[in-house]
């Protein structure tokens, strides 16, 4: 089967543009009594934050939002990723933008994914776009209305996401791109929609390794009879691995994070073996921390107890340049916490257990600065920088929350995430930062409160932490359902002290 | 931001106006999940009858039982955004069903098939048209953000995926029989 190593021309810039977009502004109140059946409440009063902190509800009615980064005036962007994920339509792939003054208007797009992170440099907005067969970063200038894309060879078309990008103060450009595959190996488990569309779709590795020859047996959907196939890791779905096979390593990988000057050239691999590298974030001393999520329990290789990480990207510290040999992290071979998928720890209750496909593997670059409970799925991250606000120096991590029990059979993965936490990264331990009165999301507790945060960013002056809320997805153990129109972006202040 | 313009907050496409357009264009697809629902209930009916073979008679019977739940189940889909399910749209669906045997009747006899083979044919194709149908009415009601469109659509389009399945096997198998034997079923 032939391969695509390669960006397609029309991968290559798309329409896009300024336009009016259909806000409309109201009082708190009318957030109490919303058209969306699916969430027809947004209550901040319904939202735990610290004592001496204060929630509110800025905007309402987004769908399925990745995003959110502001202009040194205050300008608030917020993406909206388009589509892409299964069993969801698409919505239009766009940023929403607020400016200081409180006028509205949108960057619209004509691209099937869409933005999934955004950040704003020197007067253009940078994006990570997720779409066809490889990833894009582009930028947009709103003054002259032209799109650069800087970067479009990466290999996608999967499950996994684009991170980034993030500047660092060193002034270079910090992206990632999350695996193809769920759990190492292209399977219809993950892939209903994206087999479709990308059959060729692999994952690619940073570093040349030796393959153990173990391959998966599943179903295959492309077939007007699903009969069964075999799949090996670093292939199409439906192509086999052998024994003792070398696959070369490639800069142009996936699972992986890079650094490049802000114009996309000299590409730098820092690290690869991060399955969904989405949430990327550096603080003042220029360290750069990446979060990460676990293995799924189901399907034809799967894993358990597999902990949600937080990485220290230790080669963002090396001179640009420097880096020969880009550390690995350990997909698909390594769980979170330094185990082997195939240790007994992490043999599955659903599913079938997994092998390894690596014979010989790199150095793992372990441990995580950070481990959390499975499927906590903790997504977008930024540093506290501001004494106004507090925690300086700490990580804010957005938790969009667990997918079982559709990936995980057992009882006590139901309630992980959904909130925000904080993090010492030194310390490796962590703190609920945002969350509601029970833990999980409105829809299944009751109640306006927090549905999925999937992105938390702090204001330019430090003073506020923007947390972007994804909305209403329904999950059951077969399936899962994400509603359009129910996004939410909270606002938490310090409340000021008040003397007598 | 200031604090006064921070005490209003934004509510996107979720004004009156806007939901009530979304609403219309809505009902407008509605009424072509009808119109392909009533269609293959009608094909579905008369090809019934035209089948001898009692397995396969067995089969279509309990699949029209099915059809006529899921054309009560699109007429629904109207009452969730507060409309009325359009009669207009059922009528014309019938007279499809009644021309796509005649359609049927063309083919079958271009391709030397004999008896109600191309009409299991035309089934299956009818079948996804109105599955897809359904499929686009749960995409949106994704989009609008209302679970109970989802609620209706999901099983229909389960079920509708099973029987896509049978008639599929049905027509395959009896192809031989109708088009190297010559021979009805």
């Amino acid at each position: 089967m032939a391969d695509k190593p390669n960006a397609s021309s029309s991968n290559r810039g798309f329409k896009i543009g300024k336009a009016p977009v259909r806000i409309q502004k109201a009082p708190p109140e009318e957030f109490l009594s919303l058209d969306v059946p699916a969430r027809p409440k947004v209550d901040a009063s319904d939202v735990v934050v610290p004592d001496g902190y204060k929630v509110e509800a800025v905007m309402t009615g987004l769908s399925f939002p990745t995003d959110v980064t502001f202009a040194d005036d205050g300008t608030i962007f917020v993406s909206e990723g388009g589509s892409s994920w299964p069993t969801r339509p698409y919505m239009p792939a766009r940023v929403v933008i607020i400016k200081p003054n409180g006028k509205t208007e949108a960057i619209t797009m004509n691209v099937q994914a869409g933005p999934r992170g955004i950040a704003w440099r020197e007067g253009e907005l940078y994006m990570a776009i997720k779409g066809g067969y490889h990833m894009q970063v582009a930028k947009y200038n709103l003054e002259t209305g032209k799109l650069t894309v800087l970067i479009d060879k990466l290999p996608s078309g999967g499950w996994h996401e684009p991170g980034g990008p993030v500047f660092g103060p060193d002034g270079l450009m910090y992206f990632g791109n999350g695996s193809v595959s769920q759990q190492g190996v292209c399977l219809p488990m993950g892939f209903t929609v994206d087999l479709a569309k990308h059959p060729l779709a692999h994952d690619v590795p940073g570093q040349d390794v030796t393959l153990t020859g173990n391959n998966v047996w599943s179903r295959d959907p492309r077939r007007p009879y699903p009969y069964l196939t075999q799949t090996g890791p670093f292939k199409p779905f439906g192509t086999t691995a052998e024994k003792g096979e070398v696959i070369k390593g490639a800069l142009f990988c996936n699972s992986a994070v890079w650094r490049s000057k802000p114009d996309g050239s000299d590409v730098e691999l820092l690290a690869w073996g991060i399955r969904n590298p989405f949430g990327m974030a550096i603080n003042e001393e220029g360290e750069l921390y990446v979060s990460d999520n676990d293995f799924e329990e189901k399907g034809e290789r799967a894993i358990a107890k597999d902990p949600d990480r937080i990485w220290h990207i230790k080669n963002a510290k090396q001179p640009f340049g420097s880096v020969k040999t880009p550390d690995w992290y350990g997909f698909p071979d390594i769980c979170g916490d330094g185990l082997p998928v195939n240790h007994e720890k992490h043999h599955p209750e659903k599913g079938k257990p997994a092998d390894l496909f690596l014979q010989d593997p790199p150095p793992w670059a372990g441990p995580a600065a950070f481990l959390e409970q499975p499927h906590s799925c903790m997504c977008k991250m930024d540093f506290s920088s501001s004494d106004s606000f507090g925690h300086k120096g700490e990580l804010f991590v957005a938790e969009w929350g667990t997918l079982a029990p559709l990936n995980s059979p057992r009882r006590e993965d139901l309630d992980h995430g959904f909130r925000v936490i904080r993090v010492d990264v030194k310390k490796g331990t962590a703190e609920p930062f945002m969350h509601n009165k029970e833990f999980g999301p409105a829809s299944r507790i009751g109640g306006g409160g927090i549905e999925r945060p999937v992105s938390c960013k702090f204001s330019p002056n430090g003073k506020d932490l923007y947390v972007l809320d994804f909305g209403h997805a329904r999950i059951d153990k077969g399936a899962m359902f994400a509603f359009a129109h129910t996004g939410v972006l909270w606002k938490i202040t310090k409340e000021e002290e008040t003397h007598e | 931001m200031s604090k006064e313009q921070m005490q209003t907050g934004f509510l996107l496409e979720l004004d009156k106006e806007c939901r009530q357009e979304h609403y219309e264009r809505t009902v407008a697809w509605f009424k072509n999940v009808q119109l392909t629902q009533s269609s293959f209930r009608q094909l579905l009916e008369d090809t019934v009858e035209k089948i001898e073979e009692p397995h396969i008679k067995d089969y279509l019977h309990t699949m029209l039982e099915h059809a006529r739940e899921h054309e009560e189940k699109a007429e629904a889909l109207f009452t969730i955004i507060g409309h009325k399910p359009s009669s207009v749209r059922s009528t014309i669906g019938e007279l499809m069903g009644k021309g796509r045997q005649a359609l049927a009747d063309v083919i079958a006899f271009g391709g030397g098939a004999k008896g109600p083979w191309q009409d299991l044919q035309q089934l299956y194709i009818s079948n996804y048209n109105s599955m897809s149908a359904f499929a686009v009415a749960e995409q949106l009601g994704l989009a609008l953000g209302i679970p109970e469109i989802l609620d209706v659509t999901f099983s229909v389009i389960a079920q509708k995926s099973t029987d896509a399945l049978l008639l599929q096997e049905c027509a395959l198998e009896m192809c031989s029989k109708s088009i190297l034997y010559k021979q009805s079923f």
